[in-house]
């Protein structure tokens, strides 16, 4: 019963489905989460006849022949890597990208990662860092009597020091040519991997590059909505392919129940 | 005497497959530009077996059942947003080219990324085919936009335009995996007539109704059990004919 594996296949792709619809959910509120999509490909065919084989020596040939299939698989998770929403915050360390890049992040281990959250916060030393308190490259150092930080939309900070405005460094955004190729290792970090391509540094607000905006974050790209259609059809699949299983079975058992 | 059983014997083996191929349907469900299949079946005359138990005419040929081929559903799938810019639905009768190893395969599924190179491909890593050879980006090129008529272009400019390829009898492509298409007998493709539009940020679902699906699953194991009683009553009446006929007198 080639059936019974064939099911087992679909079930199993449609719960990676479930897992990736719950993920996504899951960061609904994470800042700079980029939704992920589970894609399906058909597995390989069997000819048991093959198309076009002749059928008598007239030269008459099988105008179709049967093809059986062997089931289906998650092919890849890719990520969606549409813009989310940017709302405000207020908080003078928070900016938001818009558009393309990310920023680059100083990883405990020397191993440089990017993201696209920007809530930043200001170090012991003075240093901005993720939340995690990774260093933000190239390292910018706020002194600590400054106040009234400002970020400009191509990423330069400045902050009133004492009575004279001064500017404390660039801000550097990171581009990739397939951004769906970085690698995420969880804390809204990625790394940059062969598929991703090396990234290209850059200043915000040049050609090809987002501008950065203070006082707000970007929301996730999940829609709620439309995961949670997802997330039925994903429901109703899984148990179409578990009644193929059952029908694979009492097959079987009309088949042992003869005598 | 045996025909009656090799005959139900006959029609259980095409069942059996006829079970494969919907449970390869629904497996399916959700597979982008999927294509639904269905078992054709036949009646093969046995040419040299006959029933003599028939009163008249007194030779009775038998009447096998065949599964003589498989066809393809190629009615077009749903098509639904995504909002993804390098997702693509075809609508109408034709396909995109694909560059599997120097041999040209044919999908509906739109489901393209970029590779590390830049190129446009398939979820499974093979190149998009333009009009004129694959179709790559530059590092920090944005904003790529794909118009009805399948042109592409990003912030640096047009990159090329997506070949279709359609065919006169779409029954000369088989599938092998992967969401794709080969043409056999060396079919070659023509251009695409008629109303043929892309959309951008939309991608084409698979073409199978689980509902459908459900009703033919029902129809087949129903049609199996059947048989398989039909074997069993055979197989009775046989124990009664020779407990019967072989009783001695006495």
């Amino acid at each position: 019963m080639r059936a019974l594996n064939i099911a087992a296949t679909g079930m199993l792709a449609q719960e990676t489905n479930v897992a990736v619809i719950s993920n996504n959910i899951a960061n609904m509120r994470t800042t700079g989460y980029k939704r992920q999509r589970a894609d399906f490909a058909d597995l390989y065919y069997q000819n048991l006849t093959r198309v076009g084989s002749q059928t008598s020596d007239s030269g008459t040939l099988v105008p179709a022949g049967v093809q059986l299939g062997s089931g289906v698989r998650i092919v890849a998770t890719p990520r969606v890597m549409s813009q989310g929403e940017l709302e405000r915050t207020d908080n003078d360390t928070d900016i938001a990208i818009r558009g393309e890049g990310y920023l680059r992040i100083e990883l405990p281990n020397g191993q440089v990662g990017y993201t696209r959250d920007g809530s930043l916060e200001i170090a012991a030393d003075g240093t901005l860092v993720t939340q995690e308190g990774f260093a933000v490259v190239p390292r910018i150092v706020v002194p600590a009597d400054a106040r009234d930080i400002a970020v400009s939309e191509q990423g330069a900070v400045q902050a009133r020091v004492g009575d004279t405005s001064q500017v404390l460094g660039q801000i550097q955004l990171t581009t990739f040519v397939n951004k769906a190729g970085l690698e995420a290792i969880g804390d809204n970090l990625f790394l940059e991997t062969e598929a991703s391509g090396a990234g290209r540094a850059g200043n915000p607000g040049d050609p090809s590059y987002g501008t950065v905006l203070q006082f707000h974050l970007e929301a996730a790209n999940v829609v709620a909505v439309s995961e949670l259609s997802n997330l039925i059809a994903a429901q109703r699949a899984y148990e179409m392919n578990s009644r193929i299983i059952r029908a694979a079975d009492e097959m079987l058992s009309a088949t042992s129940n003869m005598t | 005497m045996e025909n009656a059983s090799l005959v139900g014997l006959s029609r259980q083996v095409v069942l059996r497959r006829d079970l494969d191929i919907i449970a390869n349907n629904v497996a399916n469900l959700d597979t982008p530009g999927f294509r639904g299949e269905a078992l054709l079946f036949d009646d093969f005359l046995m040419p040299v077996a006959r029933d003599p138990d028939f009163a008249r005419p007194a030779d009775q040929r038998i009447d096998f059942v065949l599964d003589a081929g498989s066809s393809h559903d190629f009615a077009p799938g749903a098509i639904t947003q995504t909002g993804n810019p390098l997702d693509v639905a075809l609508q109408g009768d034709a396909w995109f080219v694909v560059d599997a190893n120097g041999e040209e395969r044919y999908t509906r599924a739109g489901n393209f990324t970029v590779d590390a190179g830049g190129r446009l491909v398939t979820a499974g890593g093979l190149p998009v085919m333009s009009e004129g050879g694959p179709i790559s980006f530059g590092p920090g090129e944005t904003d790529v936009t794909i118009t009805p008529e399948g042109t592409v272009s990003s912030s640096a400019g047009v990159k090329g335009r997506l070949r279709l390829a359609a065919f006169d009898d779409n029954r000369v492509l088989s599938r092998i995996g992967d969401n794709l298409f080969a043409a056999s007998n060396d079919a070659a493709p023509i251009a695409p007539a008629g109303n043929v539009r892309i959309v951008q940020g939309a991608l084409e679902q698979s073409n199978v109704d689980g509902v459908i699906e459900m009703t033919r699953l029902i129809a087949v194991t129903r049609a199996y059990e059947q048989l398989s009683r039909l074997l069993q009553s055979q197989d009775e009446l046989r124990d009664r004919a020779i407990g019967r006929l072989g009783r001695l007198q006495g």
